[in-house]
């Protein structure tokens, strides 16, 4: 055959084929048509011949032959066939699962359980470790980042850096003027783009709130290749230095929340930390910068614009300060270079860079440049949810396992059943291909409902995870997408386990000769061969499901030990937000002012039994330190006598609820003329003052100007920044004795809730400033648990597995039981009949399941103690190898495995000998 | 079964009569019947009912097309004809069955001394 036929026919056949399905009823009727025509023709032509009308319709039929059979022929010849056949099977298919719905709920619902967390997890894992950012060609974009050993150059960095690594620093960081210097100077890259993201105070429409500002270079739209849905971008023109346009771009979100997708916006006024700025453009749909795949900046200003908005340092500006490190930048490769290329070229310019900008000292070394990729931006969340999510891909890996273990064991003794049925087609003539499609034809329709089932479970969990995972206060939801990614993995999935659990049983049925069952009678039957595949598969459910039941219990006491942590200070009835006034309208001393006036308008507020303002909100994960060098030690170059910090209002121990030891707290009589005073906890009285009374004693603290301050109390010691970490030592200063506080947490303790409380002190917030915004408000009891987000969702869901795995292991055990039993009523007859007891014939029953159990926990405990130790990191006040746990695990499992043969084993014992040896 | 190859043998040569069949002109079923018995001189005798499933093979192949029209006794009917594939599958057939009967013919008209 030519090519230029085979190609042809490849675009014939299938084009004939869609005719012949979709015009089905046309194509048998004309089939008829044609066959009668040939037949009328054909007798028309004997009868001319000169036969009589019968016998010549008789002949005319002989020679034509049976015409079911050249019809049959016909539909081959179209290659309707296996279609026609698919249709049958699927037909029976359905015919047999209706005819058990209990066995399909089951089977479907624990499929579409599975599938769906499953799915629920695979959509979350995407989203947060392989989505890449939304920009044009996100994959071509590299991050630059350095590292350095302990002597690099670069000591000031704000952003993120990471020093834990080895004895040096790693930062994605980098100062302006070296930016500027690597931006024009770079041959192997394009643009380079930088961006700084702060979250700042801003008021749209006279509506003050906290919102993420990314102050950007004039390129970033530009090399991120986005256009604006609406107005303009940010241009290079806008990011000059010292002639500032006060322009803005804000986000689809903003524009669809404040401004109702408004045309108007453009040109409206935007307030961000007291500058004005005008909107010239709404950022396209989706856009996510550079930073973040999760969410984007609201808010897009000129780079230039940072002295205004966020002011820093000496002279608020860090565009000429070559020692703070803090703009992110990223770019992309040229053309025809390649990484290690461009990244040997960027490492010289740095090197240079540095030179130029800063004053390099003898003995200071150069950062190293690291080219990254910058698909995903900085990959925080990657970072931070890498193990807990490849732990929960396991973990639902397992139960899906445990699924499809189910459902083969369904489907094993199902196909035990049919061993005759299946017999008696081959017997028939059936071929075996046709025998085994038909069985799996059936697996694959279970397993295309679960897989409904799962993507529709799947869709909803994707509603239910950001729930789990965001804090209760927080306003932007962690966004899942639902896309063909996750169609295709539920789909695969479903598939692959529709072949797994229908492979098995099918090849055992077709394993048997055929004829070689029909001679069997009931009691001969193979109860050996099959029993073991059963038994195994069961066992193998118990072990998984013990795997899973100690994984939630370690998860479960995890979340119960921090929960049941007395962290030293009343947490119930507190209610906390924070107001963070901006430094361009409070300088030093103003911002106190602010805050005692502030202090007094909540304090006079109805229904607030007590308030204090904080630097340092508690388990919040935040921490500030300072110098702690008490008269006497010698101090030394070094931050070393550092201690946890909190600067708070003289109300702070009676509002929180902290027990003084010794000595006295804050009162009025502190103010900012009067001697500097602390209270310092026991922690760091027994650290630093062991065998002596610190009341009294004086120390020195302050980074630039060191001043004395006296102790004038002990309190008790509380948690600080988190439940993992032990209280640590603190001392606290009032905060109208400090020269600047800044951004502060109020607590206050209340009967209200915040919703009652929250109008009220807005207002006293206006009253005061009119832009700024009461930032995160919640209460300390949300706070404590937001800390331990994680932990809630590992707990909520290992349960949920757990609890899914028990009911498919009781499944399991029931039906191999129930199976056995029916199987061996003659053998238990017999027993019976010759004197056994049936509470003999129950123990024999129940003991079979018991050793079943023990091998299955055997296993699974093993198991468990082996993964176990990989989230170790993850466990709190526990072992990995926790004996509570693992015991209530294997407990749990017993009690389930013989509650789950009773029934099976009171049937056994309940036979009737005679009925049973006359079953036959 | 014993006489797959046979009937392999007769399927093919079958398309390739319908195929010169329906070269000459378009036909119904039947009267692709009675060319064949005619042209061969009533020498042939064709299985009635494997005509059917050959000519459908032929259409879903893209040999020839079909269309419904009126036969001589005014009955609707569908007429086959070739397509430009078929003209060409034709050829190819009809070349390669020549070659083939030449070869075979040289084979059995070898005598003993010819070798």
């Amino acid at each position: 055959m030519s090519l230029r036929s085979f190609a042809g026919r490849l675009i014939a056949e299938p084009h004939s084929w869609l005719r012949a399905i979709t015009r089905r009823n046309r194509l048998e009727a004309e089939m008829e048509i044609e066959l009668a025509n040939h037949l009328e023709s054909l007798t028309a032509d004997l009868i001319r011949a000169g036969y009589s009308p019968a016998e010549a319709a008789r002949r005319a039929r002989i020679a034509l032959g049976p015409t079911l059979v050249h019809k049959e022929e016909m539909r081959a010849s179209l290659g309707l066939r296996w279609w026609d056949e698919l249709g049958a099977d699927l037909r029976y298919g359905i015919r047999m699962l209706r005819k058990s719905p209990g066995f399909t709920a089951i089977a479907a619902s624990s499929l579409a359980l599975a599938i769906g967390a499953n799915t629920t997890i695979f959509s979350l894992a995407k989203s947060l470790i392989y989505d890449r950012l939304n920009v044009a060609h996100a994959d071509e974009l590299r991050m630059l980042r350095w590292n350095g050993d302990s002597n690099a150059v670069v000591h000031g960095m704000w952003g993120d850096f990471d020093t834990s690594w080895g004895s040096g620093v790693t930062a994605s960081v980098f100062s302006y003027p070296v930016y500027l210097q690597l931006r024009d100077h770079s041959q192997a890259m394009q643009d380079l783009l930088a961006y700084k993201e702060d979250s700042m105070n801003t008021t749209f429409r006279g509506n003050a709130q906290r919102a993420v500002v990314a102050m950007v270079s004039g390129n970033y739209f530009a090399v991120l290749g986005a256009q604006p849905q609406l107005g303009r971008s940010i241009q290079p023109s806008d990011d000059h230095v010292g002639a500032v346009s006060a322009v803005a771009v804000i986000s689809d979100w903003v524009w669809e929340r404040e401004f109702d997708r408004s045309v108007s916006a453009l040109g409206q006024t935007i307030n961000v930390n007291q500058s004005l700025l005008t909107a010239v453009g709404v950022a396209p749909r989706e856009f996510t910068g550079a930073k973040s795949v999760q969410s984007s900046p609201d808010v897009f200003v000129p780079l230039s614009m940072q002295p205004l908005v966020d002011p820093k340092g000496k002279n608020a500006s860090l565009l000429d300060d070559p020692d703070m490190w803090w703009v992110n930048i990223t770019g992309r490769t040229r053309a025809g270079v390649s990484n290690a290329q461009a990244q040997a070229g960027l490492n010289v310019g740095l090197a240079a860079a540095v030179r130029g900008t800063m004053a390099v000292k003898a003995g200071d070394t150069m950062p190293r440049l690291d080219l990254v990729d910058g698909s995903r931006g900085l990959q925080f969340a990657a970072q931070m949810f890498k193990k807990p999510i490849y732990v929960l891909m396991t973990l639902t890996g397992f139960v899906l396992l445990l699924a499809c273990a189910n459902i083969a064991n369904l489907l094993l003794a199902r196909g035990a059943q049919r061993q005759r049925e299946m017999t008696v087609r081959l017997a028939l003539g059936a071929g075996r291909g046709r025998v085994l499609r038909q069985l799996l034809t059936e697996s694959l329709l279970l397993a295309g409902i679960g897989g409904a089932g799962g993507l529709f479970l799947g869709y909803l969990g994707r509603n239910v995870i950001p729930r789990l995972m965001a804090n209760a206060w927080d306003r932007d939801q962690l966004n899942v997408p639902m896309d063909w990614d996750v169609f295709a993995f539920a789909t695969a999935v479903t598939l692959l386990t529709g072949l797994v659990f229908g492979l098995a049983p099918a090849w055992l049925a077709m394993r048997s000769e055929a004829g070689s069952s029909l001679k069997q009678n009931a009691q001969t039957t193979t109860r050996r061969r099959r029993g073991l595949g059963g038994k195994a598969i069961v066992a193998f459910q118990i072990a998984l499901s013990t795997l899973l039941v100690v994984g939630a219990g370690l998860f479960l006491r995890t979340l119960l030990a921090l929960n049941s942590i007395d962290v030293g200070f009343r947490t119930d009835h507190l209610v906390l937000f924070e107001v963070a006034p901006p430094k361009q309208r409070y300088g030093p001393g103003k911002d106190v002012q602010l805050h005692q006036r502030l202090e007094q308008g909540f304090a006079a507020l109805p229904g607030v039994q007590g308030m204090t303002p904080s630097l340092t909100a508690y388990i919040a994960n935040n921490g500030d330190n300072d110098d702690f060098l008490p008269e006497g030690e010698p101090g030394t170059k070094d931050r070393s006598g550092a201690e946890d910090v909190n600067v708070v209002g003289n109300t702070f121990f009676e509002t929180m609820g902290i027990p003084m030891i010794a000595g006295r707290s804050f009162g009025p009589q502190d103010t900012a003329s009067s001697q500097k005073v602390a209270v310092i906890n026991e922690a760091l009285a027994k650290k630093r003052f062991p065998n002596t009374d610190p009341v009294g004693k004086r120390f020195k603290t302050g980074d630039d100007k060191p001043v004395w301050v006296q102790i004038v109390g002990v309190c008790a010691d509380t948690y600080y920044a988190n439940l993992r970490d032990m209280p640590p030592p603190q001392f606290f200063m009032p905060y109208v004795q400090q020269p600047d506080v800044g951004r502060m947490t109020y607590a206050i303790r209340t009967q209200l809730s915040p919703a009652e409380l929250v109008p009220a002190l807005r207002r006293v917030v206006q009253q005061a400033d009119r832009d700024l915004p009461l930032i995160d408000v919640r209460t300390q009891r949300e706070q404590i648990d937001a800390t331990m987000q994680m932990e809630r969702m590992f707990a909520a869901l290992t349960t949920g597995f757990g609890v899914l795995a028990l009911a498919l292991a009781c499944v399991g055990i029931y039906g191999i039981m129930a199976y056995s039993v029916a199987n061996r009523t003659n053998e238990i007859g017999i027993r019976l009949a010759l004197g056994a007891q049936p509470r003999q014939v129950r123990g024999m029953i129940l003991g079979e399941s018991g050793w079943l159990a023990g091998v299955g926990v055997l296993v699974g405990v093993g198991a468990a103690l082996g993964l176990a130790r990989l989230v170790k990191t993850m466990l709190y006040g526990i072992r990995p190898w926790d004996p509570m746990t693992l015991i209530g695990g294997v407990s749990i499992l017993v009690v389930v495995a013989l509650g789950a043969s009773w029934i099976p084993a009171r049937r056994a014992a309940g036979v009737q000998p005679m009925e049973a040896l006359r079953h036959e | 079964m014993g006489n797959d190859k046979q009937t392999d043998l007769l399927q093919g040569t079958l398309d390739l009569l319908i195929l010169k069949a329906v070269s000459l002109g378009a036909l119904h079923g039947y009267g692709v019947l009675l060319r064949i018995q005619q042209i061969s001189g009533e020498e042939l005798v064709i299985l009635q009912g494997s005509l059917y499933p050959a000519l459908y093979r032929l259409e879903h192949q893209g040999a020839i097309t079909s269309q419904w029209g009126e036969s001589e006794n005014n009955r609707r009917a569908k007429f086959y004809s070739l397509t430009a594939a078929g003209r060409d599958r034709l050829e190819a057939e009809t070349d390669k069955w020549n070659r083939m009967a030449g070869i075979i013919g040289t084979i059995l008209r070898t005598t003993e001394e010819g070798i």
